[in-house]
């Protein structure tokens, strides 16, 4: 559905584009593209939709060319920008008719729907809006008409944790209807919760395509150990050992049952083996980059 | 398509009123100077006698220039002048900032989001652009109409080539501030250039007119082609200077287009 072939922006010597991107995201997914600010995330965002021509490389979204088709693509697409800039002299019902009539229906109906669930009041100027409250004009705009795509930049910065939920739940109905969605996020938890497939971009390239659940999966843990006889720091695959007050804080990359045939030598007095969050994942992946 | 550029033109209509108000109220305000000024115009031609020619000349009323004694050589010389350096700088104003307003609000990354090429962004806002002169200049010869009649004397050729004449000028200078646009995005900064534009070419005619030597500048500055000596005497814009104005206008879109499709929207 949204498909990149070393897709690359150059800004010039001082700035970082993106560098041979590859994706490839299938109908029906959510996508989740994590990294950094200043990873290239609105870069790749900003080329899809042909706000910036690429330097080299090409797109495609449903088929359609990213520069030569892009109002053809944008017929099908739906997009929350990272930061929401509309014409502020305008009161957010009639903006928002404004901008549902540069599609063929007529979406009053549940733009209406839509404003009632996120709680957004349509007689203020969007100039007097808060950053959430722009922020759920945005949602509004780019869920009304239904679209086979949604890209969303940072969706949920801005948004109160109750709009937050609202918002992953409107999200799972448009998972159900059929939508392809493309996540750029750094919040690492949202990512986690609802994406099948995760991206990460670092310094412009793209580095690492998973599934959500082989990614969470690894073979590290987070193991605390609290012991007074403790002695693994010599073990090659204890990484990130860390002594809080009694406590012993690593992940273990080894093999499980090697773990468990080492500890059981100690006295133990309390002991917790947990999956590490994406954002200890992610971390990983990051430091690994910078040591290769 | 039709809904953007009404509500583009809803955007601009204030600053429209207010403009043709400003032009049309000063060239009210020139015109009713005239009878009181018809009574004493023996003395005020006495005093131009002293005035040096080539001073005389800048102002139009040199050999074969206006003759301030007729309303037209009246309007010519006062109101003309107005229309035509307020008109320019609203010309100007507004070709700068339609496009570049956008980028600077960066409301840009929402009209690109939906479907709508660039191309038609373009043609939607040069639309406009062409409205609102048009409808200006249109407003601005009902009024002259109505004031001249009022004087007791209409030419209709005259008042319409007096109200053609800024319009062309004005298109120049809006076609050519919005390819400047393109380029410089800060609607300020392009504003203060397209402002200088009008101005710096305002005294550059003055220039051409004060002394031969530099008569070759006069191509170079659209004041020179919507001249009200010729307008008003000969009832004329001449065809070589028409045909720079158009030249002018197709280049300046010819530019903003190629550039606008290749631009980056960066913020």
């Amino acid at each position: 559905m949204i498909e990149t072939k070393e897709l690359t922006k150059y800004y010039g010597k001082n700035a970082r584009g993106i560098i041979d991107v590859n994706l490839d995201i299938r109908e029906g997914e959510i996508f989740g593209f994590i990294g950094p600010n200043g990873a290239g995330k609105s870069t790749t965002v900003r080329t899809l939709l042909n706000l910036i021509f690429p330097s080299s490389g090409q797109g495609k979204i449903l088929d359609y060319d990213i520069v030569k088709d892009t109002v053809e693509i944008k017929k099908n697409v739906g997009y929350v920008p990272s930061e929401v800039h509309y014409y502020n002299d305008m009161v957010v019902e009639d903006f928002l008719k404004y901008s549902t009539d540069f599609y063929t229906s007529d979406y009053l109906e549940k733009m209406h729907e839509l404003a009632k669930k996120l709680e957004l009041d349509l007689s203020r100027k969007v100039g007097d809006l808060s950053f959430g409250n722009k922020k759920k004009v945005a949602i509004v705009l780019a869920l009304v008409f239904q679209p086979k795509i949604l890209i969303f930049d940072e969706p949920t910065s801005g948004l109160d944790p109750l709009i937050q939920s609202v918002f992953f739940d409107l999200l799972e109905k448009e998972k159900q209807r059929g939508a392809t969605i493309f996540f750029s996020s750094h919040v690492l938890s949202d990512v986690q919760k609802i994406c099948d497939r995760v991206g990460i971009i670092k310094e412009g390239k793209l580095i690492k395509v998973e599934n959500i659940e082989d990614i969470m999966k690894t073979k590290a843990k987070n193991v605390r150990i609290q012991s007074s006889d403790f002695n693994l720091s010599e073990d090659e695959h204890v990484v990130n050992l860390k002594k809080i007050k009694n406590s012993y804080h690593f992940t273990y990359k080894g093999n499980i049952q090697d773990l468990l045939n080492k500890i059981r030598t100690y006295q133990l007095e309390d002991i917790s083996i947990t999956e590490p969050s994406l954002e200890e994942i992610f971390m990983h992946y990051y430091n690994k980059e910078d040591k290769s | 398509m039709r809904h953007f550029i009404k509500a583009e033109f809803k955007r601009q209509l204030n600053s429209l009123i207010l403009w043709t108000a400003i032009i049309c109220g000063l060239s009210i305000l020139m015109l009713s100077m005239y009878p009181a000024f018809k009574d004493s115009f023996s003395e005020l031609e006495a005093m131009l006698d002293a005035f040096p020619p080539s001073m005389l000349e800048v102002f139009g009323l040199g050999d074969g220039g206006l003759d301030m004694s007729t309303p037209y050589g009246w309007y010519g010389m006062e109101g003309y002048l107005f229309v035509v350096l307020i008109g320019g700088s609203y010309a100007s104003i507004l070709g700068s900032t339609i496009l570049s307003r956008e980028e600077d609000d960066q409301t840009i990354e929402f009209l690109l989001s939906k479907p709508i090429s660039r191309n038609q962004i373009l043609m939607g806002k040069s639309i406009v652009v062409m409205t609102n002169l048009f409808m200006l200049n249109i407003v601005l010869f009902l009024t002259l109409l109505v004031a001249f009649l009022l004087i007791g004397e209409f030419i209709f050729m005259t008042t319409l080539l007096l109200v053609v004449g800024p319009l062309l000028l004005q298109l120049v200078f809006a076609s050519i501030s919005m390819a400047i646009s393109v380029f410089v995005t800060k609607s300020r900064q392009v504003m203060s250039i397209s402002l200088g534009l009008v101005i710096g070419l305002f005294f550059l005619d003055i220039i051409s007119e004060l002394t031969d030597n530099f008569a070759f500048l006069k191509y170079l500055t659209p004041y020179e082609y919507v001249n009200a000596v010729s307008i008003v005497n000969h009832q004329t814009i001449e065809f070589v200077y028409l045909l720079i104005s158009i030249l002018m206008i197709f280049i300046s879109g010819l530019v903003t287009w190629f550039f606008y499709n290749r631009k980056d929207f960066t913020f």
